[in-house]
């Protein structure tokens, strides 16, 4: 827990040192992090560099968060793939490291580490001992400045992805089934191809696509570092000023993304596979993550696919036997995104069972108000999920990392589970006549055959 | 943040351990049993698992549906792992709400129903789950692996069971397992998370009190055979660009003297992303955007094996570089700059295995059912701390027979089989599979 003036010192603290070149760190605000008194720092840096801070001393362990505002909503028709293969190229060689040597150095100080892409963004995580912080502020601030991107790193990394992509796509059926939902739901909006890329984009990349991405995109103005553990502020601060203070900013260009049109006709698309049963995947044009809807619709998810009470469970798992498994979500993107729905059929159950079913769950939702018992268990799972995603400072890392660079607001997580407190059955059906409409969805209908293998039906 | 796990005894062999930390208002608890899939009858593959899963199908006052509106609306979640040789019944629940939580898990362990529809149900439920088990490469890989591996032992059966198995079993057969197996002297209770160590105590009592008073069942387990040769595993299915491969044999088991050693030169090896497996297949090659390698621990010897996932093309060099990588382990060793820098790894990495109050009990589980040594994990960076290159080179040549191998290939046979034949020099045995062979069978 440290308070508003306590970092304000540090602040000053940590801009007390000369360093040729270097910008300052100033203080934004503070916002409270859950009810119980602990405040996050939002500072800033004079090359743009977002900086958030949560002192959180459970463990002496520290998270450490690089969220770049560039994901595969950024990419150019025939260069997609390229904000992940970052993912991969920024473990490489940078002109003060041999290949290898970035992993090596974060294994000798015990950090965990990843890294993540997606349509809106690009975070690239470590945690580790918090007396070894110092080392990976160097390396990051070193590999968002100086990544060397020759043929040797680039072929390498490509073929890396290459082999991601049969794992993930090619090979795995609801992965494909997945990527042809985006591909049909999204005709304009760039939400439409896939993070990991077309293969033949993957395939195709050269030294020069990836030198101009990274001149555009990795920069301090358009990243936010994302700090929670056992740290002293004014210390982290200060290696953070001495690492990142003299790195440039970059011209981020406008963004030139178009809205996805409404969509007025259901859409069909057969996939055939060989796998044991049929499979839909369905997914319903929903509301942007910043959408005051998105919480009703998350609730309504809840309601009809949250755990073995649920409605659609109960009537396609249990009474009706149609189906072994199935999911619904809605989607958390800056731009309005899918609702999605998968569905496993049983042996011998067929697509028009699986949707008869589901589209008499969703009528009672559009004429009926859900019972307050309903909503009430369905938040009450909201609240423990919320919740468990904060237990380690990894998981608190992330939920401001995400929630700030989605929505601009760190504590985000916690809003979230207020605006669940308010959601009224009314909520729950206006949302479900806003978006579960059959004009406005798209239907992935996996068969089991070995036959085609794809095209269009009706 | 590491305080002492506190331990309690619940009476008749019962014991409860507790950690306790008020950072999330959220609390788990695990009932566990010492007996798992290893302990199924041999043709009823599945009935542990069929058991644990039938705890939430009803119990006494409460229907199935019943039984799960309740946990939603305590805000929890219950869910059952079947190992081989322990059981659990895991939960989560927002701690306003702990007690009540706690007697509706007592009341699922303890007064199960196991109504015949619902057993029906969740026979013909795991029936078709079999089925879409057929999706995942990496699983059936792994269930391959085993069987092969492990013949004739129990570490071979599949905690799911067979479509055979599932056939064999019926209300009478997992009434008869519940009343053998979820005893007193059978469980071992974990509270985690905002409960203090006497709240958890006095409801543990009830979870305990839910039971009958009777001993554990367990039957010891055999030590796995050594499966002499190196024997090829490859699972037809159409259609693939990309492989499954797995390849190992046996490992180690926690009270080998050298155990801790073979953990470190595996952790060389395979364990990190700059170990000599990544590199030389991700890294140098990048035929695979995933290799590494494990050791196994229960109860008795597990299993040693590498995992990649390279492109149909890349299946056969990749396959017999690995040996060729493991030959070259064994053979030549690792160095004294390697240990001491996974040495580092190891220890300051060790943050991260005890940064919940969660990990930390499960720390005490683990010791206590998979019968580890005590100090397994409290002595673990003074044991890691004492290993030498002698030392893990000796472990490596005692515990890792590059000669006996079992190596497992998910692919397609018509585009891939001929050249994975041809990588593998000295090849004992050879079958083929179709990956739907034991959903179908019966």
């Amino acid at each position: 827990m440290a308070g508003r003036s306590a970092i304000a010192k540090a602040v000053d603290k940590a801009n007390e040192k000369s360093i040729p070149g270097a910008g300052k760190i100033r203080l934004e605000q503070t916002v409270p992090f859950g009810g119980g008194g602990d405040e996050a720092a939002v500072l800033a840096m004079d090359n743009g560099l977002r900086i958030l801070m949560l002192v959180d001393r459970t463990a002496p362990v520290v998270a450490y968060s690089t969220w770049y505002r560039v994901g595969s909503r950024h990419e150019k028709p025939g260069k997609t793939g390229l904000a992940h293969l970052f993912e991969h190229l920024m473990f490489n060689e940078t002109e003060h490291l041999k290949a290898g040597e970035f992993d090596r150095k974060l294994e000798e100080a015990g950090a965990e580490t990843n890294a993540a892409t997606w349509l809106d963004w690009t975070y690239y995580y470590e945690a580790v001992p918090k007396d070894r912080l110092g080392v990976v502020i160097q390396l990051e601030a070193d590999r968002m400045a100086h990544l060397v991107l020759r043929d040797a790193q680039v072929a390498s990394e490509k073929e890396v992805v290459a082999n991601e992509r049969r794992y993930r796509v090619d090979d795995d059926v609801e992965g494909l089934a997945s990527e042809m939902l985006y591909r049909t739901a999204f005709e304009r909006h760039n939400y439409g191809w896939p993070t990991i890329g077309w293969m033949e984009d993957i395939l195709g990349f050269v030294p020069a696509d990836c030198e101009s991405f990274y001149e555009t995109y990795y920069a301090p103005n358009n990243a936010t570092i994302v700090i929670v553990g056992d740290v002293r502020e004014a210390d982290v601060l200060a290696r953070i000023r001495a690492a990142y203070g003299v790195l440039p900013r970059a011209e981020i260009p406008e963004e030139d993304t178009h809205p996805e049109p409404p969509q007025h006709e259901e859409r069909v698309v057969a996939l055939r596979k060989p796998t044991a049963t049929e499979k839909l995947v369905i997914g319903y044009h929903g509301p942007a993550l910043g959408d005051p809807d998105h919480a009703p619709l998350t609730v309504l998810s809840e309601i009809l696919f949250g755990g073995r009470a649920s409605r659609a469970y109960r009537a396609m798992l249990i009474d009706k036997e149609l189906a072994t498994d199935l999911r619904g979500w809605v989607s958390t993107f800056r731009d309005p995104g899918l609702f999605e729905v998968y569905l496993t059929a049983r042996p011998g159950k067929t697509k028009d069972d699986l949707l008869g079913v589901l589209d008499r769950e969703i009528a009672r939702l559009h004429d009926e108000a859900v019972s307050g018992d309903e909503l009430e268990r369905a938040k009450a799972r909201l609240e423990l999920g919320g919740l468990q995603a904060l237990d380690t400072a990894s998981g608190k890392a992330e939920q401001i990392g995400f929630y700030d660079t989605v929505l601009g607001d760190a504590a985000g997580a916690f809003r979230r589970l207020e605006a669940y407190r308010r959601v009224t059955a009314g909520d729950v059906r206006r949302v479900a006549r806003r978006f579960l409409v059959t004009r406005a969805r798209t239907i992935v209908h996996v068969l089991p055959d070995i036959g085609t293998k794809e095209g269009k039906a009706a | 943040m590491s305080a002492e796990t506190i331990e309690r005894e619940l009476g008749a062999g019962a014991k409860l351990f507790v950690q306790t930390s008020h950072v999330l208002p959220i609390v788990a608890v695990v009932v566990a049993l010492r007996t798992g899939a290893a302990h199924d009858p041999a043709g009823k593959e599945g009935l542990s698992r069929a058991t644990a899963r039938m705890l939430r199908r009803g119990c006494e006052g409460l229907d199935a549906i019943a039984v799960e509106r309740s946990i939603d609306a305590l805000g929890g979640e219950v869910g059952f792992e079947v190992a081989a040789s322990s059981t659990a019944v895991s939960g989560q629940v927002l701690a306003r709400n702990l007690e009540p939580f706690v007697d509706l898990v007592a009341k699922m362990i303890g007064k199960p129903t196991f109504a015949q529809d619902e057993v029906d149900r969740l026979l013909r439920e795991t029936r078709a789950e079999l089925l879409e088990s057929l999706d995942n490469d990496r699983g059936l890989a792994d269930r391959h692996f085993r069987r092969r591996l492990f013949a004739g032992h129990p570490y071979g059966r599949t905690s799911r069971g067979t479509s055979a198995s599932l056939a064999a079993i019926d209300r009478d057969a997992i009434r008869g397992h519940h009343a053998a197996n979820y005893v007193r002297g059978n469980v071992v209770v974990a509270m985690s998370g905002d409960v203090a160590a006497e709240e958890a105590e006095r409801l543990a009592r009830k979870l305990v009190d839910a039971l009958p008073q009777r001993g554990t069942p367990t039957e010891g387990l055999a030590e796995p055979p050594v499966l002499g040769g190196r024997h090829l595993v490859f699972v037809d299915k159409p259609e693939r660009t990309q492989t499954q491969i797995l390849i190992g044999g046996l490992g180690t088991e926690a009270h080998d003297p050298d155990h801790i050693a073979l953990t470190v030169a595996n952790a060389i090896f395979g364990g990190t992303f700059t170990s000599r497996l990544t590199r030389e297949v991700r890294g140098k090659r990048g035929w695979s955007y995933g290799a590494s390698s494990r050791l196994g621990v229960d109860r008795r010897r597990h299993s040693f094996l590498m995992w990649t996932f390279p492109a149909a093309s890349d299946a056969a060099p990749c396959a017999a570089l690995e040996i060729d990588l493991l030959e070259k382990l064994v053979a030549g060793g690792v160095t004294e700059r390697e240990v001491r820098f996974i040495q580092r790894y190891l220890t300051r990495s060790w943050a991260f295995e005890v940064d919940t109050a969660q990990k930390r009990v499960h720390h005490a589980l683990d010791v206590e059912l998979l019968g580890l040594p005590g100090d397994y994990y409290s002595g673990y960076l003074d044991h890691i701390g004492a290993v030498t290159p002698d030392t893990a080179n000796a472990a490596l040549s005692a515990r890792i027979h590059p000669s006996d191998l079992v190596v497992t290939v998910v692919g397609t046979a018509a585009t891939t089989l001929d050249a994975i034949r041809a990588a593998i020099p000295s090849l004992a045995t050879e079958e083929v599979v179709p990956y739907d062979h034991e959903a179908k069978e019966n």
